[in-house]
């Protein structure tokens, strides 16, 4: 054929290896941002899982002195029993992160679910949608009473809580994803093909929704961390004597003159995560709008 | 520069990014314009044109700069002005028509607004500017301007907000407008609109246009001077005429060569420039044609050609070492060209695709209070598609050419009709249809960069469509290998995503995806119309070939009346939904028997300079009505040259609705179709 086309095709599709997709949300550690904030989150990771190793006394374990200022073996001081205030804030990071890291992955997954239902009946991906709205009419202070009080507080409640209140902001980005992929050429080209439905969402349609989804799960695992320590402050969450951001503060407000850190450090905590997620969602988006561009 | 000339340009360069690593976009542009003259710029996406407009506006994109040479608007040195003195100078010594009117215009203002805005900021009291905006719109030939100056944009179709764009350009009666892309937005027979309101307003003002474009047939159509731009440097200057009779550079002769005819013979083939067109930023070293030339020498691969008058041929200039070393272009070096593989074609009595009545509503859908009226944008269209033919299925925008080929492939639902595919009824599209549809009847897409799965790999997405046909998957690799051959591209690109290839080889791969099954009909939806000028020709020489080797039957959609008729054996003109004229192309094209085919006909731009043409040509007048309230009697009524518009006393237009009939196979909807003028008649008259 005289149309033959030697003509090389641009070199930057060669790189990606690892498919596409992965390469884009793993480049997105390799800026400063990702860095920080995915350095951040391993370090605080590793010291909650290793927790009972790198502090073998446990939580409950006691010094002499009540209240002793910070010094460097006691960082944050030591509280009302002469516990230590670091070790205890430690052992709360890994409620939180083992809440979130559980109930948003799973809110992640069911909302797609339901985001993407509409695509299998209309009426079904409607119904979702009008659950989403009602979800979303609720204050999540009141939603987590209800649910408090319907299973009994504790780490479970709590989890389905923040899954309950995370679900409506993934659904709706998928559905948004859904509704404009779905006329897409590429997408009625395999639809032509005749490949099957189900393959279509999965193989077509779902990756390439996935830029916004991930961003928004970093994003609501900051508002899982918080939506804890809410209500465990007011005694709906984690029951003491076990050690969460939010019970810590419940008890260290009581004492805030006589160990400011006893506040402080749960506050600390809860900052760091908020710190590492956001750079690590900043990070996730750039990386995402860069490939779009490129 | 001489004293006729209102703008000069010199050497200018545009050079983007850090200083010390700067990405060189524009190289030493030279030319000029005489006053009341339109210049064309013509070149493919990438050569540069565009850049060369902006920088003259002094609105060159962030990041980019004027590196060296100079702007010389009438006598005053353009660059090196400051932001205040530009915006000064902009919409009272220059303006600019832009290519989407859509975007050019404020969406939440009134037209008059922003024509006075156009005229208030560079002084003129409110009262004034009113009654000028008043007389710019009645130049523009917007009819009712007393009321229309208070409507919206969106109130506008898209040809009337194009003419308002025009309005503001020449409210502060600048001497230059610079045109870029105005017509590309726009169908065909608003397009002849436009055009025409250009030459009229130079004629009645004598404004000078620079005129960009990628349309040789515009250029020929409407201006006096040309250059061709190609990597960001000027490859040929010279007199429209000059250039259109005997181009003096290989890149201007294989770009007209390699463009579809609307009149004239038929090639067999299309003479298509090989390769791609560059990238700016990885241009090849020495003349930046010369992979893709046939004359090329070791000279053209080391050094840039200067832009010089070629000895044999005064009144030319070129960029190319051979044509001034020889004193003229030689000829191009034979290249082997096949003839088509003779095209067997068996007597088949029966088709193979099959439309009968077809009606595809939108909008019945039921709303909380009301249940909205439906309208049809396809209103019983007729169709028999036999094996081994190719269709071509002509109209503009709106027409409903893309959903009639989408119902047939089930993405949208039929409200009406039958279709029958291989003899099999198949309207139900039950799973037993639907398995039989994938099988004989596939689809490519228009957009070349939608229409492929950004990540998936090429080998997945051909792997994927061989799946479909029950390849076992031992078999899919060697199957992937023939595909990329039978389109003409590398085996070794199987592991690339898309988006490392360009527009003209991911239509290939879309070429390929829809063969992998094996189908006996190819439905291609504007397959060439999102690329470059110089890619068009190899992918419908693609197109043709597979169609004679593998024996297809095509379903050609274009609105591109001299592409469809290169391929097509038969055409078929919609209007609204329903199909004016059908026929075989031939006949079809010599005689139309539909006032519709005709004026779409002579709308469309021709590469041959004929001054007066424009003047002489047939133009439809206003715009398609809207379909959801389609015109009584006969649909084309309302824009017909020979109808009720012209001719009161013709009542049979407004109450009776034509059918199609003719002798033999070629059928027109037109109760005066013996009225038609040809096209042949009407350039002799």
């Amino acid at each position: 054929m005289s149309a033959n086309d030697t003509h090389p095709p641009h070199p930057a599709g060669r790189k990606l290896r690892v498919g596409a997709g992965m390469a884009r949300y793993l480049g997105a550690f390799r800026s400063p941002r990702g860095m920080i904030g995915g350095g951040l989150l391993l370090v605080m990771m590793f010291a909650a899982l290793l927790a009972p190793v790198l502090f073998p006394g446990g939580v409950d374990l006691q010094t002499r002195d009540n209240f002793q200022p910070p010094t460097f073996a006691h960082p944050f001081g030591t509280d009302e029993y002469g516990r230590d205030i670091f070790v205890r804030c430690i052992y709360a990071l890994r409620v939180s992160l083992s809440l979130v890291l559980v109930a948003v992955p799973f809110a992640m997954a069911l909302g797609i679910l339901m985001g993407l239902s509409g695509a299998v009946s209309r009426r079904l991906g409607e119904i979702c949608q009008r659950i989403f709205d009602i979800i979303l009419g609720f204050p999540s202070l009141v939603l987590g009473i209800c649910i408090v009080v319907a299973i009994g507080a504790g780490w479970l409640a709590l989890a389905i809580t923040i899954l309950v209140f995370s679900l409506p902001q993934f659904g709706r980005l998928a559905r948004g994803a859904l509704l404009t992929e779905q006329n897409r050429e590429y997408v009625l080209a395999a639809r032509v093909l005749g490949v099957p439905k189900r393959r279509i969402m999965t193989r077509h349609i779902l990756p390439n929704t996935l830029d916004p989804l991930l961003v928004q799960a970093s994003l609501s695992m900051i508002a899982g961390i918080f939506a804890e320590a809410a209500l465990s402050i007011v005694g709906l969450g984690i029951q003491p004597p076990t050690p969460s951001l939010g019970t810590l503060l419940n008890v260290g407000i009581r004492y805030v003159y006589a160990q400011p850190m006893y506040t402080a450090g749960p506050i600390i905590m809860l900052l760091l995560l908020a710190l590492a997620f956001n750079l690590i969602a900043d990070a996730l988006n750039a990386a995402v709008l860069k490939a779009k561009r490129a | 520069m001489t004293k006729d000339d209102l703008l000069s340009v010199r050497d200018l360069t545009v050079e983007f990014g850090p200083d010390r690593a700067p990405l060189r976009v524009l190289h030493e542009i030279s030319f000029d314009v005489a006053r009341g003259r339109i210049l064309g710029i013509v070149g493919e996406s990438g050569s540069g044109k565009s850049m060369t407009a902006k920088a003259v506006m002094g609105m060159l994109p962030e990041g980019g700069r004027i590196a060296g040479g100079e702007i010389r608007l009438a006598d005053r040195n353009l660059v090196g002005l400051d932001a205040p003195q530009l915006r000064r100078l902009r919409g009272r010594d220059l303006a600019m028509v832009f290519q989407d009117p859509q975007a050019a215009l404020n969406p939440v203002k009134t037209i008059g607004w922003q024509i006075e805005e156009a005229l208030t900021v560079h002084g003129m009291s409110a009262r004034d500017a009113r009654s000028r905006a008043l007389d710019l719109l009645r130049q523009v030939g917007i009819p009712d301007p007393e009321t229309r100056i208070d409507e919206y944009p969106h109130q506008f179709s898209g040809g009337m907000r194009q003419r308002v764009v025009i309005a503001i350009a020449l409210a502060n009666s600048a001497p230059l407008i610079i045109a870029d892309e105005p017509t590309t937005a726009l169908d065909v027979t608003i397009q002849a609109q436009v055009l025409r309101l250009l030459v009229e307003l130079r004629e009645r003002l004598g404004v000078t246009v620079v005129m960009i474009t990628h349309d040789m047939g515009v250029v020929a159509e409407l201006c006096d001077d040309v250059i061709v731009m190609y990597g960001g440097r000027v490859v040929e200057r010279g007199a429209v005429g000059d250039i259109f009779a005997a181009p003096q550079h290989p890149y201007t002769r294989a770009l007209l060569r390699s463009m579809p005819q609307v009149a004239g013979d038929r090639l067999a083939r299309l003479p298509a420039i090989p390769g791609a067109t560059p990238d700016l930023a990885h241009l090849p070293p020495g003349c930046a044609f010369h992979p893709r030339c046939g004359l090329a020498e070791e000279v053209c691969r080391r050094t840039v050609p200067a832009l010089a008058p070629i000895p044999d041929r005064p009144q030319s200039e070129a960029a190319c070492h051979v044509a001034q070393r020889e004193g003229r272009l030689p000829p191009e070096p034979m290249r082997e060209v096949e003839a088509n593989a003779a095209r067997a074609r068996r007597p088949s009595p029966a088709p193979i695709l099959e439309l009968q009545d077809l009606r595809v509503d939108f909008g019945s859908r039921r709303r909380l209070l009301r249940r909205e009226p439906p309208f049809y944008a396809v209103d019983g269209v007729s169709l028999q598609l036999f094996p081994g033919e190719t269709i071509g299925l002509v109209g503009e925008s709106g027409c409903g050419k893309t959903t009639v080929s989408r119902a047939i492939v089930g993405v949208n639902p039929l409200s009406d009709g039958r279709i029958r595919v291989d003899g099999q009824d198949v309207t139900a599209f039950d799973a037993a249809a639907t398995r039989h549809v994938r099988q004989t009847v596939q689809y490519v897409f228009q957009d070349p960069y939608a229409s492929l799965n950004p990540r998936l790999t090429i080998r997945q997405i051909l792997s994927e469509a061989l799946e479909q046909r029950g390849l076992p998957a031992g078999e899919r690799e060697a199957e992937c290998v023939r595909l990329m051959e039978m389109v003409g591209l590398d085996r070794g690109y199987l592991d690339r995503y898309p988006r490392a290839f360009s527009g003209g080889q991911r239509q290939r791969i879309g070429i390929a995806r829809a063969l992998a099954v094996e189908p006996r009909v190819l439905i291609c939806d504007e397959p060439v119309s999102a690329l470059d000028v110089s890619i068009q020709a190899q992918v419908i020489n693609i197109l043709a070939d597979l169609r004679d080797r593998l024996d297809l039957a095509l379903l050609f959609i274009a609105h591109d009346l001299a592409v469809v008729r290169h391929l097509s054996d038969r055409v078929a003109v919609m209007y609204l939904g329903r199909i004016v004229e059908e026929g075989p192309a031939e006949e079809v094209y010599a005689r139309p028997r539909h006032p519709y085919t005709a004026a779409l006909m002579s709308s469309t731009p021709r590469p041959e300079p004929d001054p007066g043409a424009m003047a002489r040509k047939s133009v439809l007048r206003g715009d398609p009505p809207d379909p959801r309230n389609p015109p009584s009697g006969c649909r084309f009524r309302t824009r017909c040259p020979i109808g009720p518009l012209v001719h009161p006393e013709r009542r049979i237009c407004i109450e009776s609705d034509p059918a199609l009939r003719g002798e033999g196979r070629h059928r027109a909807a037109c109760h005066f179709s013996d009225e038609v003028t040809r096209p042949a008649e009407e350039s002799t008259t």
